[in-house]
């Protein structure tokens, strides 16, 4: 698609360039944190462009590593937001997609060990996924800890109440080859608002690890299971007609390109304009994966696209 | 010493191994004992090597006891030991803060155990954060939380009280204030009596590189750091030194790193198996890894120890 343009990777496109490229996709993937909202603000613009998308017929989701909330919070947020006509069905967290993957690729018979949020527990529960219950054992120590029967998976995400002892449940469990191993992402930082960072579920999966001595399989960005959940529940999804907008070069990007899809990144989140040029320019191929396509400041920038497409339909 | 490397000690061969050091290293867990439980024999070879006028030391990368912890619970069990021949990371860490980080009369923020923050007392070094921290509050107010502005190092030990808002309060220091990072040692498992082994602070410390995205210094084996700071204060010559270890890639890496002899132990976590894989490997990196001898237990160097 970027030869059709005449680009190479990672350039800034403006007005018609974006004009053409909303003609040829039918398919938008967004993610969220810094690509739509930053925190509990919409970025100025975004609004507007995911409702024109939705307007235009286009098929728009939403791919999101935020394993923290179940979606129907995200449906409340995105209308307490001003993105109108969201629904459910356009949602794809890596909470969803790790129960999805639990119920339908793992078919689990048996418990889940989580070590994760009251959102990714919610996911699951509306999966009928049984989760081994939270609350510990009083008397339990790291060195002595009771274990639940028949646990077949252990999955891990964001989990703000981490504490050692679950760490070494969690290896006990992993010491049957037979139980699975799942992350439900590996980033290792999640940003908030104001330039901070809190410790991501990648830093968590690390230490079970090394703990383990077993590598986990991730089911949010980069994996393409995300995207495979997506092409299983809607008709028609071809990689040649997606565009994947997203903020991190080493998830969304890698993700896109992973999958086939032309990618997008805006600059308005974590990865800046000068790490895309090194991967461009790096001898390695492998982080020529990292590059977008295509580049845009903010993705406000397609309204100018829209304004052009109204007037010549008009 | 040329030739084989891997050989069965015993006979003709321990005792020319024996008369040709004058320092011996033991490792602890998995090596002299396993948990709380004595290795049998290991207490009458200390006692005789000693005797028969080898000088003995102790090398462990386990950070939750002091020199004098560890010589308590040496005593406990037969070992007739110093305090001053025991180097645990708990009181490495400490040296290498302060003479290496020149930390001595600062403050430390500690992901740690109640030894670790004695020594580090002893050293001179006062510090934050040893204990139970549990999460409270939003998101935000943790990626805000308030940071003692006199913290010049991150240290990372052994710390069952691990939690989210430690890992929490180490990225926050490492990234919003400029400060140096040590762990003790990466072993991913610390082993327990009975065979049972709990996450090793290799885990702790991952947890912290990767939600940080920077490397730290480590004190523990196979670092030469503290064979160093032992053949330092104590004049140990390294071609009649004998370093004896149930890891290949901590106590063997460690000999092999600072041109000791090496005689790996089958009491602990290596086996024979691991030690042949690395020598089939035909990888340098591997070979390192090689002992150049094994007994099944530090029991067999008894009989050159009674004549």
């Amino acid at each position: 698609m970027a030869a059709v343009f005449g680009f190479k990777g990672c350039q800034k496109i403006r007005g018609p360039q974006i004009r053409n490229l909303l003609e040829a996709k039918d398919f938008f993937l967004f993610d969220c944190d810094g690509v739509i909202w930053h925190g509990e603000k919409a970025i100025s613009g975004a609004t507007a462009v995911v409702n024109s998308l939705i307007r235009r017929g286009k098929n728009v989701f939403f791919v999101t590593n935020n394993c923290t909330r179940p979606r129907e919070n995200y449906v409340l947020k995105f209308s307490r937001l001003g993105f109108n006509g969201v629904i459910l069905e356009q949602i794809f967290s890596s909470s969803y997609c790790s129960a999805l993957y639990l119920r339908d690729v793992v078919k689990v018979r048996g418990q889940v060990f989580v070590i994760g949020c009251d959102g990714l527990r919610r996911e699951l529960l509306q999966a009928a996924i049984p989760c081994v219950e939270e609350a510990d054992d009083p008397g339990a120590t790291i060195y002595d800890c009771p274990l639940a029967a028949n646990v077949k998976a252990v999955l891990v995400g964001h989990d703000d109440k981490m504490t050692f002892l679950k760490l070494a449940k969690a290896s006990c469990y992993l010491r049957d080859p037979e139980c699975l191993f799942l992350a439900t992402d590996n980033d290792p930082w999640h940003p908030l608002s104001g330039g901070r960072i809190l410790p991501g579920s990648g830093s968590l999966t690390a230490a079970l690890e090394v703990a383990s001595g077993r590598k986990a399989t991730v089911i949010g960005k980069p994996s393409r299971f995300m995207f495979e959940c997506i092409s299983s529940q809607f008709s028609g999804v071809d990689p040649a007609q997606c565009l994947m907008v997203g903020d991190r070069l080493e998830v969304d990007m890698l993700f896109g390109s992973n999958c086939g899809l032309d990618t997008m990144l805006t600059l308005t989140g974590v990865s800046q304009i000068e790490e895309a040029q090194e991967y461009r320019n790096s001898e390695l191929t492998s982080n020529h994966s990292f590059v977008p396509d295509y580049v845009v400041d903010t993705i406000a920038d397609f309204l100018p696209a829209f304004e052009e497409l109204e007037e010549q339909s008009s | 010493m040329s030739g084989s490397k891997c050989s069965k000690l015993g006979g003709i061969l321990l005792k020319q191994v024996l008369d040709s050091v004058d320092t011996v290293l033991f490792d602890c867990d998995g090596v002299i004992w396993r948990g709380d439980q004595v290795i049998s024999g290991a207490a009458d070879v200390i006692n005789r090597l000693k005797e028969a006028g080898k000088r003995v030391f102790f090398v462990t990368n386990n950070s939750t006891k002091t020199r004098t912890m560890y010589a308590e619970k040496m005593a406990k069990m037969g070992f007739k030991v110093a305090e001053e021949e025991v180097f645990g990371t708990a009181y490495c860490c400490a040296i290498y803060l302060k003479n290496v980080c020149q930390l001595q009369g600062k403050k430390v923020y500690l992901i740690g155990n109640p030894a670790m923050a004695q020594e580090l007392a002893a050293a001179g070094i006062q510090q934050t954060g040893e204990g139970p921290d549990l999460i409270c509050g939003q998101q935000i107010d943790w990626a805000n939380v308030p940071l003692d502005p006199d913290v010049k190092a991150v240290v990372v030990g052994f710390d069952q009280h691990f939690s989210y808002m430690k890992l929490n309060r180490a990225l926050q220091y490492l990234i919003r204030q400029d400060c140096m990072f040590v762990g003790t040692n990466r072993d991913s498992r610390l082993p327990l009596e009975g065979g049972k082994a709990v996450p090793g602070t290799g885990c702790l410390l991952q947890a912290v590189e990767t939600a940080a995205q920077q490397k730290a210094q480590t004190v523990g084996k196979p670092s030469k750091f503290m064979f160093e700071s032992l053949a330092l204060q104590f004049g140990v010559d390294r071609e009649r030194c004998l370093m004896v270890g149930d890891r290949l890639d901590t106590d063997i890496l460690l000999g092999s790193n600072c041109g000791l002899k090496t005689l790996l132990t089958l009491t602990g976590v290596s086996t024979l198996a691991d030690a042949e894989a690395h020598e089939k490997s035909g990888c340098t990196e591997r070979q390192k890894m090689v002992p150049d001898y094994y007994v099944d237990s530090i029991a067999d160097l008894l009989p050159a120890l009674q004549a």
